[in-house]
């Protein structure tokens, strides 16, 4: 076995037994399904909560009949607006609707409330304001109310996109979310595995294992070896995770009925789960492999990519105050791949998505996220890699110059200016 | 069984010149001391040596073959700053080492094994290194530098931080695989060590070697001109001697007196002198300087002497 493998093996075999991988690799998806959980809990319970008071200072004297919801209390006023605020401050009612006499031609509706209610308590309210005053109209105009039901009937609407191997697929909203949490996991590996190696050098030199190693071994052997054991960890625990997401989409249906208002769709408020869906045209999204590649693919490359340059930097100083400053021209590609992925998300076809996703440094997230949404043309994705190949080279490159100065260098604090004397002069 | 042979080797940092134009050879089955004060120009020898670093110039050859990957395989280097993985385990913490000097897995454990016996410490092979004392922890890390039976052994301070007992344990190694042909270096400040262990001396100061030759012969140059004297009785004599301009007192205590003789100086004129006051002498010995003696000496004429041509050039 090469000693670079040597390295390898053991960064991996110790790091996957450490309190810190277990822990993240395990307990990361538990938290997240977590907070998914008490949000949806939070959500429904805040929906099927106690009927509602609400007061109605009907001006126009029209609209109170058609006030109805079975979760909201209409009563009508019988006392004094002063008063009735007094009450609602006193936690009597919930609130009052003014209900203003043009409100049939377009007049404001307002809602005084104490709470300022909650989103979902005013999408509800608005909702069965909107039904009343349509149907007020709708008697006003005289309108035959089955015409005006046959109107109003709910309007299916399928997106489906044409790809070049001639397949149609649809659901555009599902393979957005989709190119934007594996974007999001790139972003993490590449900052969280990136700044492990870099601790990981660090803890060497500050220990003084190092000088022993390269007594061994070339330093750029030693480098690569950390790198590779250390990716290795990060494919193990993404690998699980992704494990874990392919088992969540199969309940995906059920997160997202959670999250849909049925009133958004036309439906009646008690309308089941899989109505929702049927509605939404909601199916499980269909991953294509060629997604999993090139995210297993950019994965790699960006992560090679930087970790060998955050194991430079590891390299070059004592503590990790001192990374800080050099961290930072490092870390900025990252972070504005990162902020420009929902613009990418939004248009994965435009100019700028295509510029990030062939430049190296920005390339692996909205390139992923593209591929996740559109067919990405060909010699893009050629491109791109070829791009990121070269990158690579040239990362390893460089962080093997600085390391082989760096990992010797103790004392003074370098600055960005040295660290390319040392690539000069190693 | 090969010497190293460093050959004109220089090394530049920077604007400082620490190693200018450095010969010199270790044999095998010897041990070569490697001596300077503090910045001398060791560490980034010994560097080299190792291949950690290279020679801007010259050649480092073991075994007649450039240091270089192959040389590492067969060399074990023990640097003055120790290190090991703290939370690896002992055991694991020598097999990563042997594995990465070439040996298979089976071979690393099968010598982390036998010489965690030899130094008594067996039970410590599943410990995390960083709960072992740091007596301890310098075992480990010795073992770590011979478990691959190296044919070239840098060390750097080696007994530092170890009781007698231990250093007794390690210094026995040391011998031993200086008796099966090992090529020894070894840097250290404590001259009695190097006096103890040493067959030959390498003294570096600003990066250039000012004394060399073998432990007798560097001694044999400095000459017989330490008088030690042990007795009981009035003292009165030291300070007549020391008058006389005849010897100077470099170490003084009660009932014990070293001078440094001048070069014309007879030992006998002191005898005789000493033999009025004194009620009974123990010890009269002259003696070879002891290398803390010579190492100071020849340390501080290099200086002078570069001060001086400085001083030269300053005033041309």
């Amino acid at each position: 076995m090469s000693k670079m493998m040597v390295i390898a093996r053991n960064e991996f075999r110790t790091r996957v037994r450490t309190k810190w991988f277990i822990l993240t690799t395990l307990l990361g998806p538990v938290a997240l399904i977590g907070l998914f959980v008490v949000v949806a809990i939070v959500g429904i319970n805040s929906v099927e909560s106690e009927e509602q008071d609400v007061v109605v200072i009907d001006e126009s004297g029209l609209l109170f009949p058609h006030l109805l919801h079975d979760q909201i209390r209409f009563r009508e006023a019988t006392s004094h607006p002063d008063e009735l605020r007094e009450r609602v401050l006193e936690g009597d009612y919930d609130g009052y609707l003014v209900v203003p006499e043009d409100v049939a031609t377009g007049g404001t509706v307002v809602w005084y409330s104490a709470s300022g209610g909650g989103s979902l308590m005013n999408g509800e309210l608005r909702g069965a304001v909107r039904s009343a005053v349509r149907a007020l109209r709708v008697e006003q105009q005289d309108i035959d109310p089955a015409a005006y039901s046959a109107i109003m009937a709910n309007i299916p609407m399928d997106s489906v996109q044409l790809t070049q191997s001639g397949e149609e697929r649809g659901n555009v909203v599902a393979y957005a979310v989709i190119g934007g949490i594996m974007g999001f996991l790139l972003y993490m590996a590449m900052l969280i595995y990136g700044s492990v190696v870099m601790q990981g050098v660090m803890q060497e030199k500050q220990n003084r294992v190092v000088e022993i190693i390269v007594s061994s071994m070339r330093p750029t052997e030693l480098l690569m070896g950390k790198v590779l054991g250390i990716g290795a960890m990060g494919l193990l625990q993404m690998t699980f995770w992704a494990m874990l997401i392919a088992a969540g989409s199969m309940l995906s249906g059920l997160v997202v009925g959670l999250f849909v208002d049925p009133a958004s769709l036309q439906l009646p408020s008690t309308a089941t789960n899989q109505e929702v869906l049927a509605a939404m045209n909601f199916s499980i999204p269909v991953i294509e492999p060629l997604v999993y590649v090139v995210f297993v693919v950019y994965f790699l490359g960006g992560y090679l990519l930087y970790a060998t340059l955050f194991a430079a930097i590891g390299s070059s100083v004592e503590q990790q105050q001192d990374a800080q400053g050099i961290m930072l021209p490092v870390m900025l590609p990252i972070i504005l791949s990162i902020a420009f992925m929902q613009s990418v998300i939004e248009n994965p076809d435009s100019t700028l998505a295509v510029v990030l996703s062939l430049i190296p440094f920005t390339s692996p997230i909205p390139m992923v996220v593209r591929v996740a949404m559109i067919d990405v043309p060909l010699w893009e994705l050629a491109a791109s890699l070829l791009l990121m190949g070269l990158f690579i080279q040239g990362a390893v490159w460089v962080a093997g110059r600085i390391y082989r100065v760096g990992i010797l260098s103790y004392g003074k604090k370098p600055s960005l200016l040295d660290l390319a004397r040392w690539i000069r002069q190693a | 069984m090969h010497p190293l042979v460093v050959d004109e080797a220089r090394k530049q940092y920077e604007d400082t010149l620490a190693v200018d134009n450095v010969s010199f050879e270790a044999q095998p089955g010897r041990i070569l001391g490697l001596l300077g004060p503090n910045g001398a120009g060791k560490s980034s020898t010994i560097r080299m040596l190792a291949y950690i670093t290279t020679p801007d110039a010259g050649r480092i050859t073991f075994g007649g073959e450039e240091v270089g990957p192959g040389t590492q395989a067969r060399m074990g280097y023990l640097p003055e700053e120790r290190g090991l993985y703290p939370k690896l385990k002992v055991g694991e913490q020598l097999i990563l080492f042997g594995e990465l000097k070439g040996l298979s897995r089976r071979e690393a454990k099968d010598q982390a094994a036998a010489w965690l016996d030899r130094f008594d410490a067996r039970s410590w092979v599943n410990k995390a290194t960083n709960e072992l004392s740091k007596g301890m922890q310098q075992k480990i890390q010795f073992i770590a530098t011979i478990l691959h039976r190296p044919e070239l052994l840098i060390l750097d301070e080696p007994f530092g931080g170890l009781d007698p007992i231990n250093a007794d344990l390690l210094q026995s190694v040391i011998m031993e695989l200086k008796e099966s042909g090992c090529t020894i270096v070894f840097a250290s400040h404590r001259m009695e060590q190097v006096e103890q262990l040493c067959d030959d001396i390498c003294l570096v100061s600003k990066g250039q070697i000012i004394l060399q030759g073998t432990l007798n012969e560097v001694k044999k140059r400095y000459g017989r001109h330490t008088l030690e004297v042990d007795y009981e009785g009035k003292d009165a004599f030291i300070d007549r001697v020391a008058a006389s301009g005849g010897a100077r007192v470099s170490q003084r205590s009660k009932r014990h007196v070293q001078f440094q003789l001048a070069h014309h100086t007879n030992p006998r004129v002191i005898l005789t002198d000493l033999l009025r006051d004194v009620d009974e002498l123990i010890r009269f010995e002259l003696m070879e300087l002891p290398m803390r003696e010579i190492f100071v000496r020849a340390v501080t004429e290099a200086q002078g002497a570069e001060a001086a041509v400085t001083q030269a050039g300053g005033m041309a």
